[in-house]
């Protein structure tokens, strides 16, 4: 494939990823991790607090690279924040993962390249992912950096890559605990295809490999401790992620939920079918399989370099992939960082199959297939990003917040619009801690609101609102009476919460909505 | 009229609201053929002052006049949302009440209505419907009407409504929302006559959309 073509595929490939990922963005309710993200951001945004929790919340780049965007938008507190400020993070990272691709041209060649980045940018998975304020797409992102810096180090001479490497593995360090995985199996799949070409491989350019792998380590760990030191505010926040590792090790082998059977992530990309809706990325695993299975079967020997870069990515995908389906712990998202070294995987798995189809008519063929599957998975990115974006039949879905929800946040505040305080409205909020989330989001305005996990702990029952988990109900019900009048509003499939209204308020919310004014026939 | 008398009235009126559930002489129990239920355990959890209690308990039998029939079967269904995300209109009087894939319509986000047109004006004595029970939800401002008038600009009879908060525009429903089980919800409209059946839901407590999965419509064959 020439230059040109290759540059206005990913041309077109980057304009559809950027649309996905940019448009609606604030389609879905937020998401509870998403929401307290959110609230650490806005400490950080107002107070320019942050100190890193050893316990949850993974690393802080995805806070820190936040400031930027929120200062673009002229937005200064937590409560002029919105969905597309913090979701244009993500959504920026992703179309940067996209962008990395051309970077391992010399390696996988331009057809391979071409074909992953129309790939990358309209699969759903990564479009829904790059769509939510978690740290996934920026180690994505990251992780990818590393595998494609050190796969041109080990081929290339020169320091870039290995600077690059180390900036890569700093910042993934720094994102996200899970780089303790990632890092090491690119490493180990970059020795495997490495050793795997035997006499061959002489003709690297492993000449430096010490003392590039310790600029690589200086540097990586010089990016990790700023970030975890808070910009060496906290310097002792260094040492928090290995405390971290002990948390996290163990929720990685004995969680207490969140536990997935070892097929949970091809499973989730290869069908899903549910409630009339279809979803399926198994092409891409398809091409993936066969990417490398010509990757380790055939040898080229007038290219190691190019072999070593086949059986370098396709290790590598494999290798992760088998890592994180063995932890008994899985989240959906957990699949982005090894998902991007499978799709890369299924771009040379074209190639391959470019290669072997002599005839023009062949390869127009596989054009049009290639270009067919990206259409389909951008079709199927947008409806799950916006169609269906909180839909739990959506599999990329994940104990996702209901518009309901959405509602009740906006009920409280039209509430509060008529409460003589209005946003100094006294909010009582009283259930389990996983049932409160993503209310401070979504009640970030409001500057009166308390929340308790029982409600013998909540100070007294006269807020003009309570919210109330199901758990409650009864002694509310009990204590509350006549005085109050009862709503319920879904937050979660399955999970109701139900608001209290001072009945004068309910009745004042009431007479303002009005008689019945629909038209008839409307 | 003394007190005394006015309060036998009240009382004896009173007795009789809930006539559809009572066993009487001139009246048969409305035979039902309910689906299988597609989520199992009952969702007692879920609990507030205007939602019906979940008992988990089968509904009790329910008494229409002697010769009442099934009305609604096969025939013409109109909607709101004339192109459905998922389905077809004509699956809502097609007789399929499994709850599964491929068994209901998905219409749009907001305020949806569906309408079957019963072909003549009938009197109606039960009006069943399921929206969707694979899962425990609640459809919010639930609405049935009755008219002759296929527009309902005039002679609309609202025999149900459960918006609470008249966030539809109909104004304060009285009846309660409930969660959707396999044996869907009955609705008794008290022999009220139409030709045409309207029902409106405004999303659910799992997501925006509406959906109908069956409606049966009995009355008067005549």
């Amino acid at each position: 494939m020439t230059r040109g073509r290759a540059g206005a595929i990913v041309a077109v490939a980057l304009a559809a990823g950027l649309a996905l990922r940019l448009v609606r963005l604030d389609a879905r309710p937020m998401h509870h991790d998403e929401a307290n993200q959110a609230l650490k951001f806005g400490a950080l945004l107002e107070r320019g607090e942050y100190a890193y929790d050893a316990h949850d919340h993974h690393g802080p780049t995805l806070y820190y690279v936040t400031l930027p965007f929120a200062w673009l938008r002229g937005q200064a507190t937590l409560a002029s924040l919105d969905e597309r400020t913090l979701r244009a993070v993500p959504a920026a990272f992703g179309a940067a993962t996209v962008l990395l691709l051309p970077l391992l041209a010399p390696g996988i060649g331009r057809t391979a390249v071409a074909a992953a980045t129309l790939l990358m940018a309209t699969s759903p998975a990564m479009v829904f992912y790059s769509r939510m304020y978690i740290q996934e797409s920026m180690f994505a992102c990251f992780t990818l950096t590393f595998a494609i810096a050190i796969g041109r180090a080990a081929t290339e001479q020169g320091w870039q890559w290995p600077v690059l490497a180390g900036i890569a593995a700093g910042l993934a360090a720094a994102t996200k605990e899970t780089a303790v995985i990632v890092v090491p199996a690119s490493l180990t799949a970059c020795a495997l295809a490495w050793w795997s070409l035997g006499s061959r491989r002489s003709s690297f350019a492993l000449t430096n490999a010490g003392s590039a792998a310790m600029v690589s380590l200086a540097i990586g760990a010089g990016i990790a401790a700023l970030f975890y030191s808070s910009f060496l505010v906290h310097p002792g926040g260094v040492l928090e992620p290995v405390r971290a590792a002990a948390t996290y090790f163990q929720r990685g082998i004995d969680p207490e939920n969140h536990v997935q059977p070892w097929h949970y992530y091809v499973r989730l990309l290869a069908w899903s079918s549910s409630g009339g809706l279809v979803w399926t990325e198994a092409l891409v695993l398809i091409l993936a399989t066969v990417g490398a299975a010509t990757a380790w079967t055939a040898l080229d020997a007038s290219r190691p370099d190019r072999v070593f870069w086949h059986r370098y990515l396709t290790a590598n995908a494999a290798i992760a992939l088998a890592v994180f389906s063995t932890i008994p712990y899985k989240t959906p998202w957990n699949l982005l960082p090894f998902y991007t070294v499978t799709i890369v995987s299924a771009g040379i798995g074209i190639s391959a199959l470019a290669r072997a189809t002599g005839s023009r008519a062949a390869h127009v063929l596989l054009v049009g297939a290639v270009a067919i599957a990206s259409a389909h998975l951008s079709w199927q990115a947008w409806r799950a990003s916006v169609v269906y974006a909180s839909d739990p039949r959506n599999p990329y879905v994940y104990a996702q917040t209901v518009p309901d929800a959405v509602r009740m946040a906006a009920r409280i505040r039209d509430l509060a619009a008529l409460h003589r305080e209005r946003e100094r409205m006294p909010v009582t909020v009283i259930a389990p801690a996983g049932e409160q989330w993503p209310l401070p989001w979504y009640l970030r305005t409001m500057t009166h609101v308390g929340y308790w996990t029982d409600a013998s702990d909540a100070p007294d029952l006269t807020a003009p609102v309570i919210v109330s988990s199901a758990g409650h109900t009864d002694l509310l019900d009990a204590t509350l009476g006549d005085r109050y009048v009862s709503e319920f509003f879904g937050l979660r499939p399955e999970v109701l919460l139900s608001v209290y209204v001072e009945r004068s308020l309910w009745d004042r919310f009431l007479s303002r909505a009005g008689p019945g004014e629909r038209g008839r026939g409307d | 009229m003394s007190n005394r008398t006015l309060a036998c009235s009240v009382l004896l009126a009173l007795a009789l609201v809930p006539l559809g559930a009572q066993p009487v002489p001139d009246k048969e129990e409305l035979k039902l053929k309910l689906p299988k239920p597609m989520f199992i355990g009952t969702p007692t959890n879920l609990k507030s002052a205007n939602l019906e209690k979940v008992t988990g308990k089968p509904r009790g039998p329910f008494y229409v006049p002697k010769g009442t029939v099934l009305l609604s079967l096969k025939k013409k269904v109109t909607s709101s949302d004339s192109q459905p995300v998922i389905g077809e209109l004509d699956m809502i009087t097609d007789g399929e009440k499994g709850g599964g894939d491929g068994y209901f319509v998905e219409l749009g986000p907001t305020s949806q209505w569906v309408q079957i047109d019963l072909g003549a004006p009938h009197a109606l004595y039960a009006i069943l419907m399921w929206h969707y029970h694979s899962q425990a939800r609640v459809y919010r401002d639930v609405v049935v009407q009755v008219s002759d008038d296929a527009a309902f600009k005039s002679g609309v009879t609202t025999i149900f409504n459960n918006d609470h908060d008249n966030s539809s525009k109909f104004g304060l429903g009285s009846d309660k929302e409930y969660v959707e089980v396999a044996e869907g919800r009955l609705i008794d409209p008290k022999g009220v006559t139409g030709r045409y059946v309207r029902l409106y839901s405004n999303g659910n407590t799992t997501n925006d959309l509406n959906h109908y999965v069956e409606v049966e419509v009995y009355g008067s064959p005549k």
